[in-house]
Formats: C-alpha cells, structure tokens, sequence
C-alpha cells in the first residue's frame, strides 16, 4: 500500500514539475476571435485549450498552464500564429504553486 | 431587342451587386494560422457563402459561391486569396489593413460568363468602438463598377471571455450607380465563442441574416 502511494505521490510531483503557468502580456487583443486564436494555437502545448488557455481582454494578459515547460520562443511563435506580439513572459512554477498552496 | 438585352443584363448585374454588398459583412478575411472561417448571409430569396482557411497569420484563401434566386437565378463561384497588409497592435485596439482578390464564374438563365472582384478594407476596434470601410471592385463582360461601404457600431457593455459580446452598428452602402445611390443599414452583431451571427434591415426594406463560424 504505501509503495503505491509513494509511486502516485512520484507520478503526481514529476508531472507538477513538468508544467508550469506561463503569463503573456499581448496588446491588441479586444475580441472573442483573439481567445479562439490563441486557445488554437497553444492546443498542442496543454491538456484542455478551454480551461488551460485563459485569456484577460481588460489586462491583456493570456495565462496558459501547460503539460510541459514551454521556451519563450515556442511562445512568441505561437502568438505570432495567433496575429498578435508577445511583449512579456513571465512563468509560475506549478511546483511551487502547489507547495505554496499545500502550506 | 439587343438594346433592351443590354439593359436588363445591366440593371442584373446591379442588382447582384446591391444584394452581395449590403449583406457583405466585415470579417477578418485573415484571422490566426491554421483557422477556418464559415461565413454565410441569408435572405429568403439570396444567399452567399464562403469558406476560408488562413494557412499564413497574413494571408488566407477563399472559395465563394452565391445564388440569388429573383436575379434570373443568378449563381456564381469564386476562388480568391486575402492578405493582411498591416496590423496594427496598440495597447487596448488594433487596426487592420486587408486586400481580396476573387476571380471565377457565374451563369444564370441567359448563360454562362466570367467575374471577379477586389477589395481593399480597413478596420480599427477597441472593446467599445468598432469602425471599419471598404472600396470593393467588380469586374465582368470588361466592365468596371466599384462600391464603397463604411461601418460604424458601438458596444452597450464590454465583454469578456466567453461572454457575449454584442454591437450596434450602422452601415452605409454608396453605389454610384445605383438610382438611390446611398443604402443605411442598422444592425446588430453578436459574437460569442467562435460564433458571430448579425440581424438588419435596409432602408429598402431588405432584412438579413449573417451567419460566421470560426475554427
């Protein structure tokens, strides 16, 4: 039983790890068509485009929790795919958000 | 009786025109990569389709079919391409800069010929405001007639994600040609999700409704 645990507590921590939440500021987004564009283009990158890809219309900001760690290139490519310009990436580690959250 | 053909054939092709462009609506013809774009216009008697796919972030192709049924069953098909000019990014809107090239063919009861069409729009929008004008071209039997609209709509709230988003907007139609010359046509545009669908009515009377799905 406890090899169990341990081994789904392992399962759980590799893949907390592995993702992260990466913020994108993106002016010029305004309306619905700039969620759909950027929910398709980071598709590939997380588990559920609907509630992984959030986008802010008043803050301009895309949130994304992705599967795994993501490169700033990779995310200024796929928000030039959308039709917009990444100005500022920053990243929350989920390891951390959970070790904050368990705290 | 070859005059009178003449004529009719012209005031049909006016006709066309005036039904295509006031129900013509003001979609990004280039939305993000890899997107596809359902666009329909209804009315009992007409209907315009296409469907794009956008395979650059600035450009996208396009094929057309329209059928209007009291226009000597008019019915037509085009391919085309679209291409973003200029996008101009600002902190809370963007401006867009686009050109169309169509080409294709019709036929109706009288026969078969060629068409095509081109376009230059432009369009700013902020989540309050939206404005947007086109000069659009059509070129047949070589004959030249140009179109030119312009758009304004205002939104009653601002919307966020996944809500709906709503507008009040007035169109306005100038045809030289035509024997009124202007068209206004009041509408409401809804967008929610990758649907937008928009209800109006001419000041001829004509009512409309414009369907778009984006994927």
């Amino acid at each position: 039983m406890k090899i169990l645990l341990t081994l789904v507590i392992s399962v759980f921590l590799s893949t907390a790890a592995l993702a992260e939440t990466v913020k994108v500021h993106v002016p010029g987004m305004v309306c619905q068509m700039c969620v759909q564009g950027m929910q398709k283009q980071f598709k590939s990158a997380v588990a559920d485009p609907e509630k992984d890809v959030l986008v802010n219309l008043d803050t301009k900001v895309v949130t994304v929790h992705t599967k795994e760690p993501i490169t700033d290139e990779d995310i200024k490519k796929r928000v030039k795919d959308a039709g917009y310009n990444a100005e500022k990436i920053t990243r929350v580690s989920n390891e951390k958000k959970v070790q904050e959250e368990t705290n | 009786m070859g005059v009178y053909h003449k004529g009719m054939k012209h005031i049909k092709y006016f006709s066309i025109l005036l039904c295509l462009f006031s129900s013509y609506a003001f979609s990004h013809p280039v939305i993000y990569k890899d997107g596809f774009v359902y666009w329909g216009s209804f009315t009992p008697d007409m209907n315009t389709q296409k469907l794009s796919y956008t395979f650059d972030p600035s450009y996208s192709i396009e094929i057309n079919s329209s059928w209007f049924s009291n226009i000597n069953e008019y019915r037509d098909y085009t391919i085309g391409a679209n291409y973003l000019f200029k996008r101009w990014l600002n902190a809370d809107s963007q401006g867009n800069l686009y050109g169309s090239i169509h080409a294709g063919t019709y036929e109706d009861k009288d026969g078969t010929g060629n068409v095509g069409h081109a376009m230059l729009m432009g369009d700013w929008e902020s989540r309050e405001l939206y404005t947007a004008g086109n000069i659009m071209g059509i070129y047949f039997d070589n004959k030249e007639l140009y179109k030119y609209s312009y758009r304004i709509g205002v939104a009653p709230y601002v919307a966020g994600m996944n809500t709906l988003q709503n507008w009040l907007i007035l169109k306005f139609d100038y045809f030289k040609e035509d024997y009124n010359g202007l068209t206004i046509t009041p509408m409401m545009r809804f967008f929610y999700k990758n649907v937008l669908w928009e209800l109006g009515s001419n000041t001829r009377g004509d009512s409309f409704l414009t369907l778009m799905v984006h994927y």
